[in-house]
């Protein structure tokens, strides 16, 4: 198994062990913002540039439908007095693994991935399942398959809270657990939201007014989540 | 002079002819492709022997986004490698007949299996296996939760397994579901439960 290990919770990186990496400390990705204290969410719009995602009909494509979901979510954050950042600004190619590492080395309070797929009509949420085996951190690094263990839990809560928020807006909603990537390489708690479009028109009115109602739903659910369990949940 | 109505039908029967000509051509064409794409897609692996068996697929359906055991006459060999590769192929067989309950592309397949150690399997895909895969979340889960619970259901003992795609590594089997990791089937186990 080709196991890599990731720089999940050292500021100070200690020796390089063998089998183990570490990364630079600039994110390039989120556009070069420097780590700070405060709590932020990261929103990643999945996909872009050459990893269109899904097909949703015609020329709609997954990756273009995250980042609208992606804006629009940072603006009901905002609203809330939370604050956000994308992980892409723009229709750029961007590894599963540098998406964890930035969200990792920026210290994100929460990780958010949005998708758009079928089947169904609802909205998925998708808190992380480790599936693989167990392996011990070595120091401070943590194993790049399970560097979600120690946040497992609050990212259960953080679905549960968005689960629930979706439903009291009458949305069909599934709550799961699956391996999705990169929730498991994330050190923070970690949810994916992945929204059905309508089959027959992904582009209509009422799917456009389902999408902002997802977003209005999830900055609710993240707002409550935070006030409960304190400034880093 | 040759009388205008025999022009006009002289012309009509050679316009006939032309369209005819044309319509052949394509018919002939689209034969060809569609020879041509069933020999890409053919087996990858010879047929092996074996006696017929009487086995359960948990087989994924999109449309209830559910999973659900069904029966299955299989012919199974003796050979232990030889058992999962072929259990596997009899849930793709399901996926890829029409209509499909959860559509894969043509010449998904499965090109080996072999275990590394007593209890750790490694399954070895076709190309258009992962790259025709439909994308999405839940999509390519209840894939690799049908073969993984297909699996340990008939082949009792494995306790981890690993994909590959034309016999590399893949990070994601289509832009979503993980392929690096060595998934525990135990915790397939529990997530494929949510689903049925």
């Amino acid at each position: 198994m080709a196991l890599c290990s990731a720089l999940a919770v050292s500021s100070a990186a200690p020796q390089q062990q063998p089998g183990y990496k570490s990364f630079p400390s600039v994110a390039p990705g989120a556009e070069g913002q420097k780590r700070t204290p405060e709590f932020f969410v990261m929103i990643d719009p999945s996909h872009g540039g050459s990893d269109k995602g899904a097909s949703l009909g015609g020329k709609l494509m997954e990756k273009d439908i995250t980042l609208r979901l992606a804006r629009e979510l940072r603006r009901e954050l905002e609203e809330r007095g939370i604050a956000s950042r994308l992980l892409r600004e723009s229709d750029i190619d961007l590894s599963l693994d540098r998406r964890a590492e930035i969200t990792n080395e920026q210290r994100a309070g929460i990780y958010v991935a949005l998708h758009a797929a079928r089947p169904g009509r609802g909205v998925r949420v998708y808190a992380p399942l480790l599936v693989s085996a167990q392996q011990t951190p070595a120091g401070r690094f943590l194993p790049w398959d399970s560097a979600q263990s120690g946040a497992l839990s609050r990212s259960q809560a953080v679905a549960r809270a968005v689960t629930e928020q979706l439903r009291k807006r009458g949305l069909t909603v599934a709550s799961l657990a699956m391996p999705v990537r990169p929730l498991n390489n994330v050190t923070a708690p970690a949810i994916a939201v992945e929204i059905a479009p309508d089959q027959d028109d992904p582009q209509s009115q009422e799917t456009q007014r389902r999408q902002n109602s997802v977003t209005s739903a999830i900055a609710l659910g993240i707002a409550e989540i935070r006030s409960q369990m304190g400034s880093r949940p | 002079m040759i009388p205008r109505h025999f022009q006009i039908t002289v012309a009509l029967v050679l316009l006939a002819i032309l369209i005819s000509g044309v319509v052949i051509i394509r018919i002939t064409h689209k034969e060809e492709a569609m020879t041509l794409q069933a020999s890409e897609a053919g087996p990858v692996a010879p047929v092996v022997g074996g006696k017929q068996e009487h086995i359960q697929l948990l087989l994924a359906y999109d449309e209830d986004q559910a999973l659900r055991w069904r029966p299955a006459d299989v012919f199974l060999p003796a050979d232990r490698n030889l058992r999962a590769r072929e259990t596997l192929r009899s849930v793709l067989a399901q996926y890829l007949q029409m209509p499909s309950p959860h559509p894969l592309a043509k010449g998904a397949d499965i090109r080996d299996v072999y275990f590394i150690s007593n209890d750790t399997m490694i399954v070895d895909t076709t190309a258009p296996f992962a790259d025709g895969h439909p994308s999405g979340i839940l999509l390519e889960e209840l894939t690799l939760a049908s073969l993984i619970e297909t699996l340990t259901a008939n082949l009792p003992g494995i306790a981890r397994v690993k994909f590959l795609v034309d016999g590399r590594e893949r990070e994601t089997l289509a832009g979503h579901a993980d392929l690096m990791s060595f998934y525990q089937t135990a915790a397939v186990h529990e997530m494929a439960k949510e689903f049925e």
